[in-house]
Order: structure tokens, then C-alpha cells, then sequence
């Protein structure tokens, strides 16, 4: 069945070896094209279940899971060509600049010559980052490793880019750069699928988003929308908070 | 073959940046083999060749004594010494001396030794020429031995132990060879004058010839430079695991490996780089181990490292021991879980399969439990695919069964990593 959805997950129960309790509970989401999507919810919610799911990285034990309309299980290798992925943790090799990490990236999604060499220059150059393109990652600040984390989950001009916590612990002013930039991409027509524990920056980015807590989607929808519904709460940390509860979530 | 050529590529570039790890691939190698060769070079000498200070004590004063004497002095690999602290040398001393371990052989010929030999040998040729049919039991138990004593360090080993008796030995049975001999040829002399007196010849009529197995193009003479070499490249081609298991787990824990696995097809080709790059070192450091056997060692006075004819077969023998130590330690780095553990089973695995595998004992001195087991070793299929060459001048034929199993080893390895990262999605 065709849609318009970037992403259709349908039913989906993923349980880990060794673990009674589910980590996803049958949860339905669907993501429309164009959307700045935020999937919130506390430590050990499902988020990166969610995400390792949607990137075929993680098996499940039951329902369906559509990115563009093919199937993560039968059409993996179509739906890595057109998916980025910006994971929490600084995914690129330490001892290699930034241009040798994102040159090997390019190469690896087939970009080769002056059409990757031109795409390289302009993503450092959006991310300020051209004057360090010589420099090993391990001298790079904080900010600079997550702005080329970006870099290297989109280089391939991915439809559907997912975003583990692309802004975690960095400072103002890369996190604005960041997320100016995340606004351009969408504007050009990229779907992209954010997780974040910073509520008012997914307030501010997200056009909808769902909030996720003991494998379950507990609410969905535009946050604007939400807050407008709920007379007594005033931004979208207190709907988390009233709906997530106060406990902490350690494990 | 754009994504194989920069992923080789992106592989070197960490390789060359990472200064520990060279160290450990290409010049720890090159120091242990250079290390032990030199070390155990003194075990693959003549006895002859080596020097042992032994304290003396000649109580006989007479023929036995004295031969002993002589014959230690002029044996060449051993030093006598008589006196301490200026001092002669008496029985409470020399087990004072060697108790202590300030010397680790002491010698004592007790007075009337030779006295003994003579006295038993002149009973014995007055029994043969006189009527009696034989001696008694009763009659031959007054000729009890003169006991020669030695005594030994506890850290002496038994093999040097072994190789100064039968010296000593040799020395004991010539001198009473020579007794009995001229006191037989008195008394023949007695009952058949002659002018032609009969001499004893210590020579023997019969000599002992070593001659090592060789092939029609070369006879290769085994010295410690042939049997180390071999043994120490192939125990440091499989140290490749370290940085190897590092570099995997590393792309597992910084999360290089999910952005791997998120792109098309990379799977196969990142592994491949790894693998290509991973022998490449390999191989250059079989080719530098070579050049300290056939270079350096031979500056310090060591015999140098014949390649023998067959060089094709020790490239083949060369690219099959690196495949095997690459697939090793990529099925470590897939199952291990952290550096400690890759690098502690890793490293002491290696020192266990060397050990089995006769790396740092030949394996037919092992007992015959643990010679079964050493099969089971690929540090022993690669040895003794290089010993094939460098020992026994052999060619390609003879180190395919080798190759062929250490290939075998490559393949099983990778795919129970394969398997294993299938069965638990571990990135």
C-alpha cells in the first residue's frame, strides 16, 4: 500500500534476550514527508530501540516497520542508500581529519571527485567548521565533534535522517548552528527523526512528536497543539512530566 | 572498488597514526626475535663451545686423578678449580660452595680410586692365567668401587648434568681400560717375552658421524638463526591480534560501526580492507624478521638465515600463517567486549597456543599428551611449515598440508564471527 509517509511502524513488540519485559509494546507511529519529528522520553523509554529498529540494525519480534514505503526487512539495502544516521556517540576515526573521515564516508556512499569534494566544502563551510577540515577529530572541541558528526550523517543527502541526541552536552552556540541547520535541511525536503532530552529545543524544532516511556507511545501530535489543549500546563517539559510522572529511570 | 580502495586506505591512514601500535606490530617483533635468538643461540652450540667453572678435589693422587684432570681441562667446555680463597679445596667446601650456589659442579676423586682399578684388575688377570674356573661371587665383593662424587646445583639442568657424567665417565673408563690393559700386557710379557711391546691406543675403532637431512640443492646445518627465527615470526605475526581486536572494538565503542553498517553493502568490503591491510603487515613483518636473521644478527657473530631455493613456498607458507592470525583476531574482536578483554585472552591465548604448539619447546620432547594436543595449534601448523623450509629444504609440496590448514583456520574463524554477530547483533 502507497502512502506518504516517511515512516509507517505498525504493531511493533521488540523483547531482548534474557529480558521479561518488552522494550517496544506493540506501538503504531506514523511520520508524514517533510516532518521534523521528535521522539521523546526518559532513559530506558525505547527511544534507541526505536531508532536501531528503524535502522534495521535491531531484529523485532513482531509487526511491520516502513521507511518510504519498503520494508526494513525485506528492502534494507534500498533504504540505506536514502537514510542518514546521526548517532549520540562520535562516530567518526579519531586520528583522521575531518576531511579523511568525510572523504571515506562519501567514498563508502559512492560520492567520489569534485561532486564530494564541492559537498564537503559546502557542509564545513555551513557548519563553520572549514578552517579545522586538517585537524584530527581528537583535537576538535565538544561542539566541533557533534557539528561533524552532522556532517557525516548527511553528506549523502539522505531523505530520512535520524538524530540521537545531536545536540548533547555542547555549548550555545553550537547547538543554534546545529539547529539552524537542521531547519535548512528540512526546508530542502528532509524528514528528519529526532530524539532529545532537551524538551524546549525539540519544542522549538519538531513539527510533531511522540512521547515514549516503558515501550509505549503515550501521546503523539503537534506540541504547539498539545500545549494549547492543556489549559494547565504551559510548555512541553510540564505534558512530559505530568504524563512520565517524577520517578527517575536509572536503568 | 572505490569503497574497498578507501576503506584500505582510511585502515593504513589509522594504522600509521596510531605510534603504539606500530611499535607492537613491526618493532617488538623485531626486538623479541633478535632477543631470543641470541639467547637461545648458547643451547644450539657444541657443549664444547660453552665455558663451566667445576671445583676439583683429587684425592687419589694417581693415574685416575690425574686423567680426570687433564681430560676436564682439555675438554674445553669445562674450567677447573682447585683452590678457594687461596686455599686447597677440601670435601666440606666444595658442598659448602655449591650449597650456596656460588658454584653449580663439584668433583671428587676419592684417594685409592685408582688403587681400586689396579688392585680388581690385577685379580682379574692373575684369575684368568691361574686354573680356578671363575671367580666367586664372595671373592669379587672385596672389590667394592671407589666412589667418584659430584654434586650438583639444584638449578643445573638435567641434560648438562647428563653431558658432565658421561664426560667424567669417559674419562673413568679410559683410564681403567689403560690399567687393565698394561697389566694384562705384563703378565703376557711374562709368560711370552718380547721386544715388541704392546701400546695402548686410547682411539676407539669406531667413530660417530652426524650428518643432517638434506634436499638435492642444499644441505641446511640447523643453527639457532634457523630454528628461531621461524618460531619467533610466527609467534609475533599472531601478536597482529592486539591491534587488530583494538581497532575492531574501537569502531564498535565510538559507533563508527553503526554509521558502517547503515551504508550499502559495506559489511563485507570494510572487512575485506581490514583483512588486506592487516596481512599486508603481516608480511612486512615476516620480511623484517628475515632481514634481522640474514642482516643483523649475523653483525653479532651468528650464522646467517639461509632462505633456501624454495621462495615461492615461503611466501605461501608466510600468507597462510597471517591469514590465520588475521582471522583469529578478527573472531576476537567480534566476541570480546572490551579492550582488557580482547587484549588479556588475546595475548595470554597466544602464549598458550605458541607454548603447545612447540614455539618455545620442540614438540618431541613433550610428554605424549601434550604432542597430541600440539596438533590442534596454528602456531604449530605454521612452525613446522617453516621448518619444512628453512630445516628440511622443502618445497611447495610439503607446506600445502600447513598451508591448507592454516587457511582452513582463516576461514572457520571468520565465519564463527560472522555467525556470532549475526546471532547477537553486536555492534
Amino acid at each position: 500500500m502507497e502512502d506518504n509517509f516517511a515512516i509507517r511502524i505498525e504493531n511493533i513488540t521488540k523483547i531482548y534476550k534474557g529480558s521479561a519485559e518488552p522494550a517496544l509494546r506493540n506501538i503504531s507511529l506514523a511520520v508524514p514527508q517533510n516532518e521534523i519529528f521528535g521522539l521523546l522520553g526518559p532513559n530506558g523509554a525505547g527511544k534507541t530501540t526505536t531508532i536501531n529498529i528503524l535502522c534495521g540494525f535491531l531484529k523485532f519480534n513482531s509487526g511491520e516497520v516502513y521507511i518510504n514505503n519498503l520494508s526494513v526487512e525485506k528492502d534494507l539495502n534500498k533504504i540505506k542508500r536514502i537514510v542518514g544516521l546521526v548517532p549520540q556517540d562520535i562516530a567518526l576515526y579519531n586520528t583522521l581529519s575531518a576531511w579523511e573521515n568525510l572523504r571515506f564516508i562519501g567514498n563508502m556512499y559512492g560520492l567520489k571527485g569534485n561532486k564530494l569534494k564541492a559537498r564537503i566544502n559546502e557542509c564545513l563551510n555551513m557548519l563553520g567548521l572549514e578552517k579545522s577540515r586538517n585537524r584530527q577529530i581528537k583535537t576538535y572541541s565538544g561542539g566541533m565533534k557533534r557539528r561533524i558528526n552532522l556532517i557525516a550523517g548527511i553528506l549523502h543527502e539522505p531523505k530520512i535522517l535520524f538524530l540521537d541526541e545531536p545536540t548533547v552536552g555542547i555549548d550555545v552556540q553550537s547547538r543554534k548552528v546545529i539547529l539552524d541547520y537542521l531547519h535548512e535541511l528540512n526546508k530542502k525536503g528532509t524528514t528528519i527523526i529526532y530524539t532529545s532530552h532537551y524538551l524546549e529545543e525539540a519544542e522549538n524544532l519538531c513539527s510533531s512528536i511522540a512521547i515514549i516511556d516503558n515501550g509505549e507511545i503515550i501521546t503523539q501530535g503537534n506540541p504547539g497543539e498539545m500545549i494549547e489543549s492543556e489549559e494547565e500546563y504551559t510548555d512541553l517539559e510540564s505534558i512530559f512530566i505530568h504524563l512520565t510522572g517524577r520517578s527517575l529511570r536509572d536503568n | 572498488m572505490l569503497r574497498f580502495s578507501t576503506s584500505v586506505y582510511k585502515e593504513i591512514l589509522i594504522l600509521i597514526r596510531d605510534k603504539a601500535g606500530i611499535a607492537i606490530l613491526f618493532i617488538m617483533p623485531m626486538v623479541l626475535v633478535f632477543v631470543m635468538t641470541l639467547i637461545q643461540d648458547s643451547t644450539f652450540r657444541k657443549l664444547e663451545e660453552t665455558s663451566l667453572m667445576v671445583l676439583f678435589l683429587d684425592e687419589d693422587q694417581d693415574s685416575l686423578g690425574m686423567a680426570v684432570e687433564n681430560g676436564l681441562m682439555n675438554s674445553g667446555f669445562i674450567n677447573i678449580k682447585k683452590t678457594y680463597e687461596g686455599k686447597l679445596l677440601d670435601r666440606e667446601t666444595i658442598i659448602q660452595l655449591v650449597t650456596k650456589g656460588k658454584y653449580q659442579i663439584g668433583i671428587i676423586i676419592p684417594a685409592s680410586a685408582t688403587g681400586t682399578i689396579r688392585n680388581k684388575a690385577e685379580y682379574l688377570i692373575e684369575q684368568a692365567f691361574s686354573d680356578v674356573d671363575s671367580i666367586t661371587e664372595e671373592e669379587n665383593l672385596q672389590f667394592e668401587p671407589a666412589k667418584v662424587i659430584l654434586y650438583f646445583d639444584p638449578v643445573i639442568k638435567y641434560s648438562f648434568r647428563k653431558s658432565v657424567r658421561i664426560t667424567l665417565e669417559k674419562f673413568i673408563y679410559g683410564i681403567e681400560s689403560k690399567i687393565t690393559f698394561d697389566i694384562f700386557t705384563d703378565e703376557i710379557s711374562r709368560y711370552i717375552p718380547s721386544d715388541n711391546n704392546l701400546k695402548f691406543d686410547p682411539t676407539g675403532s669406531i667413530i660417530i658421524e652426524e650428518r643432517y637431512i638434506k634436499d638435492k640443492y642444499n644441505e641446511m646445518v640447523p643453527n639457532s638463526v634457523q630454528h628461531n627465527i621461524p618460531a619467533w615470526t610466527v609467534f609475533a605475526m599472531f601478536f597482529i591480534i592486539i591491534p587488530l581486536t583494538g581497532n575492531i572494538i574501537k569502531e564498535r565503542e565510538s559507533g563508527s560501526i553503526l554509521r558502517l553498517k547503515l551504508m550499502p553493502g559495506s559489511d563485507l568490503i570494510v572487512m575485506s580492507a581490514k583483512i588486506l591491510v592487516y596481512l599486508l603487515v603481516c608480511f612486512i613483518q615476516f620480511v623484517l624478521m628475515l632481514l634481522v636473521g640474514i642482516v643483523f644478527l649475523p653483525m653479532l657473530g651468528l650464522p646467517v638465515l639461509e632462505l633456501g631455493p624454495h621462495i615461492l613456498a615461503l611466501i605461501i607458507i608466510a600468507i597462510a600463517t597471517a591469514l590465520s592470525a588475521t582471522g583469529y583476531g578478527i573472531m576476537l574482536g567480534t566476541i570480546a567486549t572490551t579492550h582488557e578483554q580482547a587484549a588479556s585472552f588475546g595475548s595470554v591465548s597466544i602464549i598458550i597456543l605458541a607454548a603447545i604448539g612447540g614455539i618455545w619447546v620442540p614438540i618431541f620432547i613433550m610428554p605424549d599428551i601434550m604432542q597430541k594436543i600440539s596438533i590442534i595449534s596454528p602456531l604449530n601448523w605454521g612452525l613446522e611449515g617453516f621448518y619444512s623450509i628453512f630445516l628440511r629444504g622443502g618445497g611447495i609440496r610439503d607446506i600445502l598440508p600447513y598451508a591448507g590448514l592454516l587457511v582452513g583456520f582463516c576461514i572457520l574463524t571468520m565465519f564463527l564471527a560472522f555467525q556470532y554477530q549475526r546471532f547477537h547483533k553486536k555492534f
